[in-house]
C-alpha cells in the first residue's frame, strides 16, 4: 500500500537539472581550489557554487512544501553548514583552516545525527573527531608549519593537482549519487513516522550491541590499542638524515645494541650483557 | 506523513562524499588529503544513520544495526588516523615537507 503510494510520487528533481547543477557547482570548485589564480576568481568560484547549492535547495524546499506544512528547518541549516564547510575543507589553501572548517562540518553532522534520533551516535562523534582525531591532526600541522614554515604557504598547498580531472570525478560521481537518489529512493519515502515509537534511547542501543555485537565490539578494542601500539612504532623510527643529529639515545631503532651505555670506561661493561 | 524525505539526508551524506573524493584527488597536501578521507567517512556515516532512522517504523533493529555500524566505522576512522598521522610525521621528517608529489618515485 505504502509502496504503491510511494512510486507515484512526482519525481522530486529531474536527472537534468542535478546534471547542470552539478556542472555548475563544478565549474565553481574549479575555481575556488587553489591555484596561481587571482583572488577576484576564487571569490567568483564561491560565488558560483553557493548558487548551486540554493537553486538545488530551493528546488528541494518546493517538493517538501508541497508534501507537508513543516519545513524541517534545522535540518536545512545543519545540512548547509556540513555542505559549505565540507567545501571550504577540501579547497582552502592554509591546512589548519581545513582542519577547523573539519570541525564545523562535524558539529553539523551532529546535528543531522541528532535530527535522525541518532543522540549517542552525534555525542561520540563529536568526542571522537571534533575532540581526539582533530586535536592530533591540529597537533601535527602545527609541527609541520613549525619545523618548514615560517607562516609561509608552500607550493603544496597553493597549488592543486589536475583540478579539472578531479573536479570532473568528485561532481560526476556527485551527480550520479543524487540522480540514483532521487530517482530510485522514492520506494522508501512513506516508510517513517514523525517520532519513533518505541526505545531509543542509548540503553536500548548498549543492549543491541552487547546481545548483537559482543564480538565486534570486542574487536574494535583490539585495532584500536594495535593502532596505538602500530602508530607509536612507525613514529619513533629513526630517518636517515636524523641519524647522529640526535642527541638522546633513546631515540632510534628498537635495537638495544644502538643504546650507549654511559658513565663507564670498562669495554666489557660497554658491551651489552648478552653479547 | 514524514516532513523530511530519506533523499534529503542522502543527498547530504552523497554530497559530502563526493566533495571528499574531489578533495582527496586534487589536494597535494597529506594532512588535507587525510581530512578528505575523514569527510568522505562522514559521508557514509550520515547515510548509515538516516537509512536505520527511516527504518524504524518497519525494523527497529535496524536503527541500532545503523548505529552499530557507525560505531565501527568511527572506530576504523580513529585508527585509520592514528596511524596515517604517524606516517605522516614519519614522511615528513625524511623530506621535511608535507607536499604528496615529493613522494612521487613510489608510483613505481
Amino acid at each position: 500500500m505504502n509502496l504503491i503510494a510511494a512510486s507515484n510520487l512526482p519525481m522530486v528533481v529531474s536527472p537534468v537539472l542535478i546534471l547542470v547543477l552539478a556542472i555548475v557547482a563544478g565549474i565553481g570548485t574549479l575555481m575556488l581550489l587553489p591555484s596561481r589564480r587571482e583572488a577576484a576568481t576564487r571569490a567568483i568560484g564561491g560565488v558560483v557554487v553557493l548558487t548551486g547549492l540554493l537553486i538545488l535547495a530551493a528546488t528541494l524546499v518546493r517538493y517538501v512544501a508541497s508534501q507537508s506544512e513543516s519545513m524541517g528547518v534545522y535540518f536545512w541549516i545543519f545540512a548547509a553548514i556540513a555542505i559549505i564547510s565540507a567545501l571550504r575543507v577540501a579547497t582552502h589553501r592554509r591546512p589548519v583552516y581545513s582542519a577547523l572548517y573539519f570541525m564545523l562540518a562535524t558539529f553539523a553532522s551532529a546535528g543531522l545525527f541528532v535530527l535522525l534520533w541518532a543522540d549517542f551516535m552525534a555525542a561520540a562523534l563529536l568526542l571522537i573527531y571534533g575532540g581526539a582525531i582533530l586535536v592530533t591532526y591540529v597537533f601535527v600541522i602545527m609541527l609541520a608549519a613549525q619545523a618548514g614554515g615560517r607562516g609561509e604557504l608552500t607550493e603544496a598547498d597553493t597549488v592543486a593537482r589536475e583540478p579539472l580531472a578531479a573536479v570532473s570525478l568528485g561532481f560526476g560521481m556527485m551527480a550520479l549519487l543524487l540522480i540514483v537518489i532521487f530517482d530510485k529512493g522514492q520506494v522508501i519515502v512513506a516508510s517513517s513516522p514523525i517520532m519513533p515509537e518505541g526505545d531509543t534511547s542509548v540503553r536500548a542501543l548498549a543492549k543491541y550491541l552487547f546481545a548483537n555485537q559482543l564480538v565486534n565490539l570486542e574487536l574494535s578494542g583490539l585495532i584500536l590499542t594495535l593502532a596505538m601500539v602500530g602508530a607509536i612504532v612507525i613514529s619513533r623510527r629513526r630517518v636517515p638524515s636524523e641519524i647522529g643529529v640526535v642527541a638522546s639515545p633513546f631515540i632510534g631503532d628498537d635495537n638495544p645494541h644502538d643504546i650507549a651505555v654511559t658513565g663507564t670506561t670498562d669495554p666489557r661493561q660497554k658491551a651489552y650483557p648478552e653479547t | 506523513m514524514t516532513d523530511l524525505a530519506l533523499q534529503h539526508y542522502l543527498a547530504v551524506g552523497a554530497i559530502l562524499f563526493a566533495i571528499g573524493l574531489m578533495g582527496f584527488v586534487t589536494r597535494r597536501n597529506l594532512i588535507i588529503m587525510f581530512l578528505c578521507t575523514e569527510l568522505m567517512f562522514q559521508g557514509i556515516a550520515v547515510t548509515l544513520i538516516a537509512f536505520g532512522r527511516y527504518h524504524f517504523a518497519t525494523r527497529p533493529e535496524a536503527f541500532f544495526a545503523s548505529q552499530a555500524f557507525v560505531l565501527f566505522v568511527l572506530v576504523i576512522a580513529a585508527a585509520e588516523a592514528a596511524l596515517a598521522l604517524g606516517l605522516i610525521v614519519l614522511l615528513f621528517r625524511r623530506k621535511q615537507t608535507l607536499d604528496a608529489e615529493a613522494w612521487h618515485e613510489l608510483n613505481g
